[in-house]
């Protein structure tokens, strides 16, 4: 009995060890990364290298609010990336949702049209998207950053990863509830958006990540330091001769890393609960 | 989910708003690659003097990150919202006067007496000044310099390169010999030398056998002919190479040795970099680059402004940029940006600029302003680059054969100089 | 499973059509938000392959086929193709292989279960030019930590980015293990939404954990390995970042894939017809691919 409960043990241990090994080179740059930013210039590139900082140089998390307007900065990629977020789940939902489920003509080959997005590279499709941002007048502004994500090649992503979830499903739940006399609409919101939850927390991470990280479209779209986004604002932490100022940069990056990392773990709760299925045995 | 919808298109009118709010009058737009507060306060300072006496022009310093600064004012210019000004960098200097991109400003900078255009270095101007035609005035001229680790020279016992130069013993012969002395005796992951910025095998390679190069008499291509398969090429090249695999005392490929951490004995670089020696644990100095059989060699790095040719204040941004660059205001730069005017490098405004330097190490950056030359240049550099580059991988070997790589080098080079 | 609606009676054929309005409702503003910023760009950049057309001066002339002639001609263009597709299929192999066994691992409720799926995370979140420089660091030939520790096991490990076999093997191993935790995150969601009862059943039954996984949880998730392999090769097609940041396209063109390639055309030649007629290729390239898993996917009756 007593030697049954030691290899149940010993397997619990060894799991967990195995996990932690497999997680080393996933989880070592990110500690690397974060040990620079309290780190100075000189050290962060010292041999042999150090994982904990000589000093605790936390003045440098100081430092890149004076540098330039960081905070402005940051908020700006807050609020984008929580209007991407939500606006992706408005237009990817109904979609995947229309796309899975409602019959009409050109279901297939409009999906398939979209899915053409994913196949042109940004670096090439920027130029003639600029000429058309500039038409309109919102050069410098933040309305590309905020549409171009949800309707681009992120957006359609969405809209396939949702469409995916519904067709793994059977229909049942939503005939049952069309035939109860709920109108498509009714039938979308109060049977099919719950069965989906798991994919709805996916495109939320996957969507704010994606609208944290976008270099390129505010690089060319922006213009005023102040309207910068964070991925611009960490690539400026850098002197007159393009050499980066490695400490700041990094603790600018840690900082930035925080509220991904607070949508995942808000997101994974979506992801994690178990809800409808026991209602479909049989 | 109504209540979402409001607060989201909301939210949306708002940014938008935000944004073009921003962009009422149209100030003139000057593009820039250095977003560091010190230089912003500085050329506001100037933009405002420039206000008192021109009241309705307004200057905004838009900046752009140093990598994609080209690929960032190209967009613009194709879009027809090109800025009025820009910094521009040395390597792009050809390709855009080429191209027509930026406007001759000679006539206005010739016809101000009180401007002095002769105070400029000839030198300096090399780049940006054909015939009677100036394209654009460096308000950076950066030389490369030897920084080296003085602690590592004293244990080694080994005289300093800075007092060698005085001497006029400063040579790649006595580089080789001190940083092999040093490789030796300074122990585990400690090398002799570091190429610049540690990239000298990819993005710097230029930077790293043009010195040396010229230090042997040679050079890259001169009148559209290639020299790097010169006699005085290869024997430079070997050089280098052998105190990379036979003296083992350079960081060799794939490794890092940095300078600024105290893993190198001595580097090569421009004077910005001073910057990051703050807080180093030790004690360090400059020297010249090191002369070679051909002579003393000095070699620059530039970045000059530029008004842009479809810029619709044309006149304007000249003015602006005949004042940005005269002598009262190159004085207040170069307390960043080393000057290209005489008057200024020899003034002590410009000496004691830099409270980490010295104003006997200042007179070396001076002198190799008013001496330098910079990086072998042409209009078809991007693609020279790009052909080039996977040719001098092949270099990087204790086997490589130096003439056939150089030759192949050429070989690259050769269509595309003739252009 | 019924997948379709119900057969409808005469009266029904009218809801039908309203139902289907529904349907254009509900995709109309992610299909008008394509017209507008996808085909446009997408018509803009097949209409430029035909020109000559420099960034820089402005200038336009129509030359036909001569883009395309030029570069079935350039034998570095086959080089960067053939790298464009090694790397696609080594990335996309390995990363759905890892990210299929990390959802599999992580997918149970253990102690610490959200930790560690957070810790698996954490390397997407991490900014790309961190990851680069420490994994140039990690991958150094004489320092590095992975040769010094490969010495211990008496292996003498190669300069991992300077020898042209290897960097490209580095790049796709760094890529992966950054990238790796988004299609974890899929699966685990995919993973979720299976009933455990199924699992359950046929353990009851005698089933081994391994033949549930091969006959029961691998079949119900080919249709999101679909979804996860037409992204990931889309995406595997167009990484930019890493090339630029580890390697720079070499060493000697080792690592120089298509889109590079591209971006070197259009911002460092300027050559924007050029590097439009790239883009097309490219494009044709992608479109094949998906449309061969798609079509492919014939086994899973749901997607």
């Amino acid at each position: 009995m007593r030697r049954d409960r030691e290899t149940a043990w010993l397997r619990r241990g060894a799991w967990y060890v195995a996990l932690i090994i497999l997680s080393l080179p996933f989880v070592f740059p990110f500690l690397w990364m974060a040990s620079g930013s309290l780190k100075t210039p000189a050290e962060i590139f010292a041999f042999p290298p150090t994982l904990i900082p000589d000093r605790w140089n936390w003045q440098n998390f100081i430092e890149i609010f004076r540098y330039q307007p960081f905070a402005r900065q940051y908020a700006n990629s807050l609020y984008i990336a929580a209007l991407v977020t939500l606006g992706t789940l408005c237009v990817s939902a109904p979609a995947g949702y229309a796309f899975a489920r409602i019959r009409f003509r050109g279901n297939t080959v409009l999906f398939l049209l979209l899915l053409t997005t994913l196949m042109m590279p940004a670096e090439v499709t920027i130029i003639p998207n600029f000429l058309f941002m500039k038409l309109l007048g919102l050069i410098n502004t933040h309305v590309p950053l905020i549409l171009l994500p949800i309707l681009g090649a992120n957006g359609v992503v969405s809209t396939f990863l949702i469409r995916q979830f519904f067709l793994s499903f059977p229909q049942e739940l939503e005939d049952a509830a069309m035939i109860d006399g709920l109108g498509r609409f009714g039938v979308f919101w109060h049977v099919a958006v719950p069965l989906v939850k798991p994919a709805l927390g996916a495109v939320s991470i996957l969507t704010f990540l994606y609208s944290w990280n976008l270099f390129l479209e505010p690089l060319v779209f922006i213009n005023d330091l102040r309207l910068f986004t964070l991925p611009l604002a960490i690539n400026n932490f850098a002197d007159a001769y393009g050499v980066p100022v490695w400490h700041l940069q990094l603790a600018a990056t840690t900082l930035s890393v925080l509220p991904v990392l607070a949508v995942y773990v808000l997101a994974q709760r979506r992801i994690v609960d178990s809800f409808v299925l026991s209602g479909m045995k049989g | 989910m109504k209540r979402i919808l409001v607060v989201l298109v909301a939210l949306i009118l708002i940014s938008g708003g935000a944004g073009t709010r921003a962009a009422e009058r149209s100030p003139l737009r000057f593009t820039i690659w250095s977003g560091n507060q010190a230089h912003l306060e500085l050329l506001n300072g100037i933009a405002t003097a420039y206000k008192r006496t021109h009241p309705s022009v307004d200057v905004r310093f838009d900046v752009v990150p140093f990598g994609d600064y080209v690929q960032k004012i190209t967009i613009q210019i194709a879009a027809g919202t090109p800025p009025d000004l820009g910094w521009l960098l040395e390597t792009s200097a050809p390709t855009f006067i080429n191209a027509g991109t930026v406007v001759d400003v000679g006539r206005i900078l010739r016809r101000d007496q009180a401007y002095g255009f002769d105070d400029f270095s000839k030198r300096a101007l090399q780049l940006w000044v054909r015939q009677d035609a100036v394209f654009g005035v460096p308000f950076s001229t950066s030389p490369f310099i030897t920084f080296f680790n003085r602690d590592l020279f004293k244990a080694a016992r080994l005289t300093a390169p800075d007092q060698l130069a005085a001497r006029g013993a400063w040579t790649w012969e006595t580089l080789r010999r001190s940083a092999y002395a040093i490789a030796r005796s300074a122990g585990q992951g400690v090398y002799g030398f570091e190429s610049v910025d540690g990239q000298g095998y990819d993005v710097r390679v230029w930077h790293t056998l043009i010195p040396i190069i010229r230090a042997y008499g040679g050079d890259a291509w001169e009148g559209g002919q290639c020299r790097f398969e010169s006699a005085e090429a290869v024997r430079a090249v070997q050089f280098y190479l052998d105190m990379i695999f036979k003296d083992r005392s350079v960081v060799p490929p794939g490794e890092q040795g940095d300078f600024f951490s105290g893993r190198a004995a001595m580097t090569m670089n421009q004077l910005s970099r001073v910057s990051k020696l703050e807080g180093a644990k030790f004690a360090w100095g400059v020297a010249p680059l090191p002369s070679g059989p051909a002579g003393q060699v000095a070699v620059i790095g530039q970045a000059a402004i530029v008004v842009f040719a479809k810029s619709p204040n044309r006149d304007v941004a000249s003015d602006f940029l005949k004042f940005m660059t005269n002598t009262e205001n190159t004085v207040k730069m170069a307390k960043f940006f080393p000057p290209a005017r005489d008057s200024v490098l020899k003034s002590q405004e410009f000496l004691t600029a830099n409270p980490v330097v010295s104003p006997a190490q200042m007179k070396i950056v001076a002198d190799g302003i008013r001496t330098g030359t910079v990086l072998p240049n042409h209009a078809n550099f991007p693609r020279m680059d790009a052909g080039a580059r996977p040719v001098f991988d092949r270099l990087w070997r204790a086997d490589a054969d130096v003439p056939a790589v150089l030759k192949g080098v050429c070989d690259v080079l050769r269509p595309l100089l003739k252009d | 499973m019924s997948t379709g609606p119900l057969i409808l009676p005469r009266r029904a054929r009218g809801r039908a059509f309203f139902d289907a309005l529904h349907g254009y409702v509900f995709i109309g503003p992610q299909l008008l938000g394509f017209f507008a910023f996808v085909l446009g760009p997408l018509v803009a950049v097949f209409v430029f392959s035909f020109q000559d057309r420099d960034l820089l001066t402005g200038a336009v002339a129509f030359v036909g086929l001569k883009n395309y002639r030029e570069i079935f001609a350039d034998p570095l263009f086959y080089k960067v193709l053939s790298n464009s597709l090694v790397f696609t299929a080594g990335l996309v192999l390995l990363n759905i292989t890892l990210a299929l066994t990390l959802a599999l691992l992580l997918s149970g409720s253990f102690r610490g279960v959200t930790t560690f799926r957070t810790v698996f995370f954490a390397s997407v979140v991490t900014s790309a030019v961190a990851w680069a420089i420490v994994w140039r660091f990690i991958l150094q030939g004489q320092q590095g930590v992975l040769n010094q520790f490969l010495e211990i096991v008496g292996i003498h490990g190669p300069n991992w980015l300077r020898e042209p076999r290897w960097a490209m093997v580095s790049v796709i191993v760094a890529r992966v293990l950054k990238n790796v935790g988004l299609n974890m995150t899929i699966y685990l969601a995919a993973l979720k939404s299976i009933p455990r009862e199924y699992g359950e059943a046929a353990g009851v039954d005698g089933a081994s954990g391994w033949q549930v996984l091969r006959s029961i949880t691998l079949p119900l998730l080919a249709s999101t390995t679909l979804f996860v392999a037409i992204i990931t090769v889309n995406g595997a097609l167009q990484v930019f970042d890493h090339i630029l940041l580890m390697t720079a396209g070499g060493p000697e063109n080792a690592t120089n894939v298509l889109v590079y390639y591209i971006y070197r055309q259009a911002f460092q030649f300027f050559q924007i017809g050029y590097a439009s007629a790239l883009a097309v290729l490219l494009f044709f390239v992608a479109l094949g691919l998906t449309m061969g898993q798609w079509l492919l996917r014939g086994r899973s009756a749901e997607a």
